[in-house]
């Protein structure tokens, strides 16, 4: 028997499954509990899509595969098509990403290779003031101040891009008040963006030493250091980091909701007003009748379950395929 | 999975921990009278106390709070609760009795009416409102507008402002080339009911978008959220139109246009106008009614409406039904009635306020 | 080698040449642009809220009652819910939190590579996608309809929401701790549950801690969560487990959107000090990690 543990020996000591009666009850016990907390997650995902499933069945069941998935959504005549709403959260979802992926990357790099230490504590400060502002209070700004300005810029560039081939399919458009795909794009992108740069900043920080220093032992300069050194090392956590901010901008709610123009129109050009999931189910619910419309907006909230899993997986096969499984050191 | 019987148990017994250490101090309830019940049937009002928990429209809203405050005043154990989470969310907290009251716009829809398992309800209406239809024309402060010409505006159909149309009923009017923005709700509400409801039953089928909490707008409008995000469009768009209740209008500055109602007048929304709308309506005995485009009186405004305080008849005990009679009996007794007013909304009209407080005795336990 | 190197000019290696140094340059500086473009709509919203809502703050202000809307903002004030939201989130961060780091401990510590580990880390990433307001509805279907509606139903609502978003920066950060530190301590005989709660947890606390404040700054700012659990009244109600309650964020969003000055200027103050109370926590907190930490950066 060890002297300090009172342990045996023969088993060995952090070995996760045998859960035997010679571990000691202690280390049994807190394993249960952990095992336990990640099994809360299942439970409360399970509960909610049952709980949600129940209530959305009159919409499936009377609207069917086709109403489900048509592109009328019109209440007052009994239709709610869903299709508009699927193609507005994953169209706001991809220019949030696409805006804030380099951006997050960029300001974590700057925290950890380009700033000395002593001054990347206010820098931190100030993404952290980024990330408290409340959803709602970035809806009504982005309602009161950004749109109307977006809108001139918006109109500028449609009629700049009269003409062009590809571009102006997405860019030719315009919205009446400056809310559209685009403006909530934007906002999802400032409102994901501490998320992404924090986690991304703490993967890259412990990327080791030792390779940052083999690097620029060999000439590499700063921006060759980070391109051979630390982003191979840092690539899959940097990417969960980005799924993570995914996973916000197409469950944001409030902000959304409040730029996004309401209109249930599906169409390529990003600066007209746009609607999407969470969007649909924060500015109907109050007033729907229970039934088919209450119905059809938990559905919704079904089928953004069922849309994140889907990129959830796929995002997944991506990064477990590209990453080298490099744990700790 | 041999790990199935364990992990059962310790997720299971995680769960009942957190819920056994809520309802260890919660009252088992959702709409109790927490503190000591009074039992004497004689109690007063002052000596009653108690919660009462309500939700629903948020045309109510302001009128709620204002009479919550001076119900404390009268009743100072009992705390109200009103929550403007909107009429049809009122009504399923209703459903679900998770709320005494719920504050709704609309009756009770025949789709919703198996939700109330056969259990009896009572309407007490508690306001009346106009719906202004609002507009930022700069100089123009007496525009007529006839149901028609609303429909066809609201429809894109009539898209600047010196369309014949509009010209022909406001002759002498310069009205100016702007082109018209259509301002319209983005959240589902109330008042899009019953301004839909209207051109519903004014024009018929020349109105093609329906009536309902949400309707599909034209491409070109703008969409805000709440009666004060359409005001703020409003205010801010020159040449902008869009309806929103009169409470809001007046609080933010705007002027309504006069409407034409049922006897041919162009009537400007007021309360009065509001009232003189309700007091022709025909009321059937169980106290709904629709105002909008009833009335034939010729000072009546055409866009008017109302708001209801849905109540099972048969309450789950004797303390929530003499809560809510004292309550609901302020509301649309003299000393609530008398809020409306300074809050830009009409009193109810006689009839319908003595029809309401018969109704009270009808609330039993 | 040495003929090839001999043939090259002699370089300089302090400083590398052209092109190369060009591209170093346009990182740096693409970097900072980066966090320029990130303060420019933070410096217009913060100037929109301290320029719309400074006014409206003083102490009646925090701890006044709530007024009726049309009131101005000289009345009363927002105590109530100032009170809700520090009492609500602050009862979800307590559930939320622990749970969330042993979560990602159990993944990152206990599961390896059995599948239900990996099925628990995809099912995380997975819940934070699920938009706020379905938290929100699903708490009122499965707590509300039968206890009723209280602060209490809004912190379950606010710990689900933040529980997923602990768990995967917590099995982050833990990830990165390198193994050899846990190799040493087993090598002392530690059993693992000491192995992880002295050793590798505090190794990685500064990475947790941050990831659980950002959840708490993001529950503290959730509107929809609450609107279908608390009944927002306008009544201070100090009991937690019983009654309706408010909170900022649902007065910030019921009165925005109201004509009322005086509930507009009430909003817009509420604003300013939801986020000046997330901003302290942050301070705070940042705080101790840096004074706490064993491992610096």
């Amino acid at each position: 028997m060890s002297i300090t543990t009172g342990a045996d020996p023969v088993i060995p000591a952090g070995s996760a499954s045998p859960l035997t009666k010679r571990r000691p009850f202690g280390d049994r016990s807190f394993q249960v509990l952990c095992l336990a907390a990640g099994l809360l997650v299942l439970i409360i995902l399970a509960l909610i899509a049952i709980s949600m499933t129940q209530q959305s069945t009159t919409w499936f069941t009377t609207a069917g595969w086709s109403g489900v998935f048509s592109t009328n959504w019109d209440p007052a005549h009994n239709a709610y098509g869903a299709l508009p709403f699927i193609y507005g959260t994953l169209v706001t979802a991809a220019i949030a990403i696409v805006i804030a992926f380099p951006m997050s990357l960029g300001i974590a790099l700057l925290l950890t290779e380009v700033v000395p230490g002593r001054y990347a504590r206010p820098i931190v400060y100030v993404i952290d003031l980024l990330a408290v502002v409340p959803s709602v209070v970035w809806g009504l700004w982005g309602f009161l101040v950004l749109a109307p300005w977006l809108q001139k810029i918006y109109q500028s560039i449609a009629s700049g891009l009269t003409g062009f081939p590809v571009l102006s399919t997405f860019f030719g458009g315009t919205s009446v008040s400056g809310t559209s795909f685009f403006t909530t794009g934007l906002i999802l992108a400032i409102m994901i963006t501490p998320i992404v740069t924090s986690l991304s900043r703490e993967v890259i920080a412990t990327v080791p030493t030792i390779d940052r220093e083999g690097a620029y032992a060999l000439g590499a300069t700063r921006w060759e250091m980070i391109r051979g050194a630390v982003w191979p090392h840092s690539q899959a956590g940097v990417v969960g980091a980005v799924l993570l901010g995914l996973g916000r901008a197409m469950g944001e709610t409030i902000a959304a909701a409040l730029v996004i123009g309401s209109s249930a129109t599906i169409t390529t050009h990003l600066f007209n007003p746009g609607y999407s999931m969470p969007s649909v189910i924060a500015n109907e619910f109050g007033e729907a009748t229970v039934g088919e419309f209450r119905s059809a907006l938990i559905g919704m909230g079904v089928l953004l379950f069922v849309l994140t899993i889907i990129i959830n997986l796929s995002a997944r096969a991506i990064v477990d395929r590209s990453a080298r499984r490099t744990r700790g050191a | 999975m041999q790990l199935r019987g364990r992990k059962h148990v310790a997720t299971v017994g995680g769960a009942v921990a957190v819920a056994l250490l809520a309802a260890c101090s919660s009252s088992s309830s959702s709409s109790s009278s927490s503190t000591g019940a009074t039992s004497a049937p004689a109690a007063t009002a002052a000596a009653a106390s108690g919660t009462l928990n309500g939700a629903g429209s948020t045309f109510q809203l302001t009128f709620q709070q204002a009479a919550i405050s001076a119900y404390k005043s009268v009743a100072s154990g009992v705390t109200v609760n009103y929550d403007g989470v909107g009429s049809g969310s009122g009504r399923a907290d209703l459903y679900a009795g998770t709320v005494n009251y719920a504050g709704s716009d609309s009756t009770i829809p025949a789709t919703e009416e198996s939700k109330l398992n056969g259990r009896k309800v009572l309407y007490f209406p508690v306001l009346i409102g106009p719906i202004d239809v609002a507009y930022n024309l700069p100089g123009i402060s007496n525009l007529k507008l006839s149901p028609k010409v609303i429909s066809d505006i609201f429809q894109a159909k009539v898209t600047t402002w010196n369309a014949s149309e509009i010209k022909s009923i406001n002759p002498g009017v310069n009205l100016p080339s702007t082109p018209i923005t259509l301002a319209v709700r983005s959240d589902s509400s109330g008042t899009t009911q019953n301004f839909t409801l209207f051109l519903q039953d004014a024009v018929g089928s020349a109105w093609a978008l329906g009536s309902s909490s949400t309707v599909k707008w034209p491409s070109t409008a703008h969409a805000a959220s709440g009666n004060g995000g359409v005001a703020t469009t409003i205010k801010s768009t020159a040449g902008a139109i869009g309806y929103v209740d009169y409470a809001t209008a007046q609080a933010s500055g705007l002027t309504g246009a006069s409407v034409q109602n049922k006897a041919g007048q162009f009537v400007a929304p007021s309360t009065t106008a509001a009232s003189a709308a309700a007091a022709g309506v025909t009321v059937k005995p169980d106290l709904t009614f629709h105002a909008v485009w009833a009335s034939t009186d010729p000072s009546a405004y055409p866009i008017t409406y109302q708001s209801w305080d849905i109540v099972y008849a048969t309450q789950p005990n004797a303390t929530d039904a003499s809560l809510l009679k004292a309550y609901l009996g302020f509301l649309i007794g003299q000393q609530g009635q008398a809020l409306l007013a300074p809050l830009h909304y009409a009193p109810l009209p006689s009839n319908i306020d003595s029809m309401a407080t018969a109704q009270l005795s009808q609330i039993t336990s | 080698m040495m003929a090839i190197a001999s043939e090259q000019q002699t370089v300089d290696l302090r400083e590398p040449g052209g092109w190369r140094r060009t591209k170093n340059q346009i990182a740096t500086v693409g970097m900072w642009v980066a966090f320029v473009v990130m303060l420019i709509p933070l410096g217009f919203v913060l100037f929109t809220v301290i320029a719309k809502g400074a006014s409206a703050i003083s102490w009646q202000f925090l701890t006044g009652n709530i007024p009726i809307n049309v009131l101005p903002v000289t009345f009363g004030g927002v105590g109530p819910a100032v009170y809700g939201t520090l009492v609500i989130t602050g009862f979800a961060s307590l559930m939320a939190i622990p749970l969330g780091v042993l979560g990602g401990i159990y993944i990152n510590e206990y599961g390896g590579n059995q599948v239900l580990a990996r099925v628990i880390n995809f099912f995380a990433d997975v819940m934070t996608g699920v938009p706020s307001i379905i938290m929100g509805l699903f708490i009122f279907t499965i707590w509300v309809l039968h206890f009723g509606y209280s602060g209490f139903a809004g912190s379950l609502a606010l710990a689900c929401l933040m529980l997923p978003i602990v768990i995967r920066s917590t099995y982050e950060m833990l990830r990165l701790v390198p193994d050899s530190l846990r190799e040493a301590s087993y090598a002392l005989g530690a059993t693992k549950a000491r192995v992880t709660l002295t050793v590798v947890l505090p190794a990685a606390i500064g990475g947790i801690v941050s990831g659980a404040l950002l959840a708490v700054a993001r529950a503290a700012g959730e509107t929809a969560p609450l609107v279908f659990t608390i009944l927002v009244t306008q009544t201070l109600n100090k009991n937690l487990f019983s009654g309706a309650n408010t909170a900022l964020s649902t007065l910030i969003f019921q009165n925005a959107t109201q004509p009322y000055t005086g509930a507009q200027a009430r909003a817009w103050g509420s604003a300013l000090t939801l986020i000046a109370i997330a901003f302290i926590l942050m301070i705070v907190a940042r705080l101790i990690t840096a004074r706490f930490a064993r491992y610096d950066r």
